[in-house]
């Protein structure tokens, strides 16, 4: 048994290496050139390693955040981490009231039995059927004439239409999942409704939860469209904008690019670091033995 | 209160977000859509009813890209799907560090959209791309290749790209289905002498059934609304191998300007993502309640 | 994991509240355009603010996503008041009412009397001008001298089948595999602009100044130059790299390659050792020829123009001004610091014949080679034309086709011609 067990593991484990590869290793490289210079980028073979090691780039990002203007370092340089705030009160905020109204409104489309279920699932699908690109345009003119463009809550809620149909969807397939006997059991205790889904459903469904939360924070960290064509003053760019600013027609600046992606990445991570321990194994089995 | 009610108290929140973010655009694109109207053209707009729908559905410039845009998704969705239920089985494992692997497994995800542009270029590029050394060094080829110059390696590489992006999303959602399977099931069933592989087959499968319906409906949905990697890779070439709707819908709009144009055919890729995200949903989600 | 999400709902809230509490709207001039050298700009801004008095900020937006960001701000109104604008979408704009023409604005006259006319007749639409220039240039020849070196190669070539040929010698010479570079893609300034060079190196064009089509006449240039780019990618003498990649200009700089049309000023970049393994090697030349044709180009301009967002007309075209003509002191001053500094095409009073930015650029090209490929630019007056892009955008599948031997030319050709020809009658040209 344990020699089999051991197998397993060592199974695992090159099954977990594989992965890594797969995932990480393109982000590896992209890490190792941010250390490079521009024109070691362009070397045959490519150059795997860094070789003199060149922060650069990464200097020049967190002078110039810091020090501001004084530090001399180019204007995209100088805002890109600043951005990183609007970046992170948008993914946040999304993530935040997704989960809380997704669920709310996943319960009853998982568990009740009413008239007009499927309409309203697939209502709130339809919106999201349509491409982005298309819808952008009434969006941008909708925001102006309201007095709505240029501020970052236009982009919470639009990120939020965007992103809670899929939370709703997934919400409501996790809740399906949870056996009703659970619930009867709660109702029969005298609970209410809104009882039942505070005290049984959502603390069952925190891997469910913490999945949505993880998928709304990713979608809106890195939207593009709408935080690009909603901006019009630098106050208001997200960290996505800011990146796709090195390119500037006459020049790129691909070391920045690079190094601006390295350090993009980083927010989300640690998101789904911190939450992703709500995502624990063998929740239902022991509330039911319970 | 009946069961009607609750869900309008529950969903409402949720309902409300989405409507009034996009209703009033949608209505627009949908008023465009009935329209001539070129804003190359201004003071020619008029209302043609359904004219702009006929002419896509007569015309080959709607049915090639339809064409290729489910090659492309079906090939997206098979790839995402498999790898996917792979990883998330791996990870569903108990062992030290997975908590480490599962969070890094979001960084493809969380790359911006354009260092993914940037590291794909950069790991196919004809001259000093990565992939190109990688192979010729392990022998798989003879001399460097233009991966994205010609059919069929140009579709095989963009859904390649285009599912390193999406995988994460796939693998989050179903390791939190696999959540939802009590262990004590697995426990009975190994007692019983079930095979790992009857417990695939006869456990894990059926039970994930939910989780990979919404998998299936989301990354469907995500496929055929295809943009941002057609952009900048291929841009619809070589000799329109990518042209995909997506792309169609954005010269249509962003180019040539002709906002009917661009918002009919808009609706009716929306329209065919909702035939079938309901097909799928009645094959797979369904089958599962009865 | 509740309390986490109520306290990210709380905060949320909090921060909401505070980011609507909006600032107070500065009434100064808004300029935009795409993130070249910000400071720079603002710096420029400073000097206009203190000479005229008003208040000028510049916001820009991603280069690759400029145009589509400005579609959508124009359609909702735009809060922009001059805008950058290329002049492969001027006559778009134009067209839809987003820009407005300054030909009658006064002192407009003075200034376009200084430029050359086929700057100005990139600058128009329907007879009028719709800006003033920021940079301008030409395709030139950029060419690996030290490629030619390794195969013996005295002289860059004249003609295209020269170019050809000497692409052998150097792939025979074991320099490198595949010498010619051409910009093949679909999408926006990539396989229309090669075409129209090579046609133009031909001694053609694609439309003649009534837009009647004629590059789909028999043995017309610019079939002999789709012909010619077919044999050669199908020998590999042209990179299978110029069907796909974006920025071609980059292989140079890796040293992959030997020649390429390119855009003047990437050959700063290319002779730039920061960015470049092959800096100093890269020199530039004319175009080469063919029947009896000794080169061909096209040029480009980027402009500054008033948007119909404006809301001070009188500012906007003192901005304008300043920024694409002369400062108070009756000095080209804004264009000539982009020129001494960045190598930025300089237009006023001819190109490149200022003598101080002759001495500035010829660390990276040679000014004379330069100047007298710009006479070769050929005026490409179906550009300004607002149903070109319909036209182009439906072209680039079609003859990539050709390039390829997927399709027939003959066919092809003749549809493309039709197109236009339907589109012509349809804008009532």
């Amino acid at each position: 048994m344990k020699a089999r067990a051991r197998l397993r593991l060592a199974v695992i484990y090159i099954g977990a290496a594989i992965v890594m590869l797969g995932t990480v290793g393109p982000f590896l490289w992209l890490v190792s050139s941010s250390f490079q210079y521009e024109r070691q980028l362009l070397n045959i073979p490519p150059q795997w390693l860094p070789n003199p090691v060149v922060l650069d780039s990464y200097r020049e990002i967190f002078e110039g955040a810091v020090l501001g203007e004084e530090s001399g370092v180019p204007y995209q340089s100088r805002i890109f981490l600043r951005s990183f705030a609007n970046s992170f009160f948008v993914a946040g905020s999304v993530a935040a009231i997704a989960v809380m109204t997704g669920a709310y409104a996943a319960y009853p489309l998982a568990r009740l039995d009413f008239r007009g279920r499927s309409t309203l699932l697939f209502g709130i699908l339809a919106s999201r059927l349509i491409p982005g690109l298309s819808l952008a345009i009434p969006i941008v003119l909708v925001a102006r004439q309201i007095g709505m463009s240029d501020k970052i809550v236009t982009l919470v809620f639009i990120n939020l239409s965007f992103i809670l149909p899929y939370v709703i969807w997934l919400l409501q397939s996790y809740f399906k999942s949870i056996p009703v006997e659970l619930e009867d059991a709660g109702r029969i205790d005298g609970c209410s409704r809104l009882q039942v889904v505070h005290k049984i459903i959502l603390p069952l469904s925190l891997p469910g939860m913490t999945s949505a939360a993880i998928l709304a924070f990713m979608l809106s960290w890195g939207e593009f469209l709408f935080a690009l064509l909603l901006a019009e003053t630098p106050a208001s760019y997200t960290s996505t904008v800011i990146v796709s600013l090195f390119a500037t027609d006459v020049d790129v600046n691909f070391v920045s690019i690079i190094t601006a992606g390295v350090l993009s990445v980083i927010p989300p991570i640690c998101f789904a670091l911190i939450f992703q321990r709500y995502i624990i194994s063998g929740l239902l089995s022991g509330s039911l033995k319970g | 209160m009946s069961p009607g009610l609750l869900a309008i108290f529950f969903s409402a929140p949720a309902v409300l977000i989405i409507a009034a973010t996009i209703l009033v655009p949608f209505g627009m694109a949908v008023f465009l859509s009935l329209h001539n109207w070129n804003l190359k053209r201004p003071g020619r707009e008029r209302f043609i009813g359904l004219e702009n729908y006929a002419d896509w559905l007569t015309d080959s410039d709607f049915w090639e890209p339809l064409r290729i845009t489910f090659t492309f998704a079906i090939g997206a969705v098979i790839l995402i799907l498999i790898v996917s239920l792979l990883i998330a089985l791996l990870l569903n494992e108990k062992f030290p560090g997975r908590g480490v692997v599962r969070a890094l497994l979001l960084v493809p995800w969380a790359i911006p959209s354009v260092v993914n542009a940037l590291l794909w270029k950069w790991l196919l590029d004809p001259n000093y791309g990565l992939i190109n050394a990688l192979f010729l060094e392990f022998r798989l080829i003879e001399t460097y290749q233009a991966w994205l110059g010609s059919m069929p390696g140009v579709m095989i590489w963009l859904t390649i790209a285009y599912s390193w992006i999406h995988i994460p999303l796939a693998t989050l959602l179903l390791l939190s289905g696999l959540q939802t399977i009590p262990d004590d099931i697995y426990e009975s069933a190994i007692v019983d002498g079930a095979s790992v592989w009857q417990r695939f087959a006869f456990i894990t499968l059926p039970l994930l059934r939910p989780m990979l319906s919404i998998v299936i409906i989301f990354e469907m949905i995500f496929a055929l609304k295809v943009f941002d990697i057609i952009f900048v890779l291929t841009a619809g070439g070589p000799a329109d191998a990518t042209n995909v709707l997506g792309w169609t819908i954005y010269t249509e709009t962003f180019r040539k300007l002709d906002f009917g144009a661009g918002s009919s055919i808009a609706m009716l890729l929306g329209a065919i993502t909702l035939a079938l995200a309901i097909l799928f949903y009645v094959f797979l989600d369904r089958g599962v309640e009865q | 994991m509740l309390r986490s999400f109520k306290f990210f709902a709380f905060l949320s809230v909090c921060i909401l509240l505070l980011t609507t509490v909006s600032l107070a709207q500065d009434d100064g001039l808004k300029l935009t355009g795409w993130p070249y050298q910000v400071d720079v700009v603002t710096e420029n801004l400073g000097r206009f603010t203190e000479q005229s008095g008003h208040d000028a900020v510049f916001l820009p937006f991603p280069s690759n996503e400029y145009r589509d960001k400005m579609v959508a701000s124009f359609v909702a109104g735009t809060e922009f008041d001059v805008a950058y604008v290329r002049d492969s979408y001027l006559a778009e704009w134009a067209a839809a009412g987003w820009i407005l023409p300054i030909t009658n604005l006064e002192g407009a006259d003075e200034l376009l009397a200084d430029l050359p006319q086929g700057i100005i007749d990139q600058m128009s639409y329907e007879g009028e001008v719709y800006g003033l220039p920021y940079y301008s240039g030409t395709q030139v020849l950029a060419y690996n001298q030290s490629h030619l070196d390794g195969a013996g190669i005295e002289a860059p070539p004249e003609t295209w089948d020269e170019m050809a040929a000497q692409a052998q010698m150097i792939k025979d010479a074991g320099v490198v595999e595949h010498p010619i570079l051409m910009e093949l893609r679909s999408g926006e300034n990539y396989l229309l602009r090669s075409l129209e060079i090579i046609t133009a190196a031909h001694g053609g064009r694609f439309f003649d100044e009534s837009y009647n089509p004629e590059f789909h006449l028999p043995d017309s240039p610019f079939r002999q130059g789709l012909e010619w780019i077919k044999a050669n990618l199908e020998s590999g003498l042209i990179d299978p790299a110029s069907l796909t990649n974006a920025e071609v200009d980059t292989l140079m700089m890796a040293g992959t390659n030997s020649f390429m049309a390119t855009t003047d000023y990437t050959l700063k970049a290319m002779n730039d050792p920061e960015q470049s393994n092959e800096a100093g090697n890269i020199k530039n030349g004319l175009i080469p020829g063919a029947n009896d044709q000794r080169s061909g180009t096209i040029g480009y301009v980027r402009l500054y123009s008033i948007t119909n967002g404006a809301q001070d007309m009188d500012a906007a075209w003192q901005l304008v001004q300043f920024l694409g003509g002369k400062d108070a002191t009756g000095e080209y001053y804004v264009g000539k610091r982009w020129a001494l500094e960045f190598g930025l095409g300089f237009s006023q009073g001819g190109l490149y014949e200022d003598e101080e930015v002759r001495n500035s650029i010829s660390g990276w090209i040679d000014p004379d080679l330069l100047s007298e490929q710009g006479n070769y630019a050929i005026s490409r007056a179906y550009r300004f034309v607002p149903f070109f892009s319909d036209w182009e955008i439906g072209s680039w599948g079609p003859l990539q086709a050709i390039i390829l031997g997927e399709a027939d030319a003959d066919d092809v050709l003749d549809e493309l011609a039709e197109e236009w020809i339907e589109l012509k009658e349809d804008w009532g040209y």
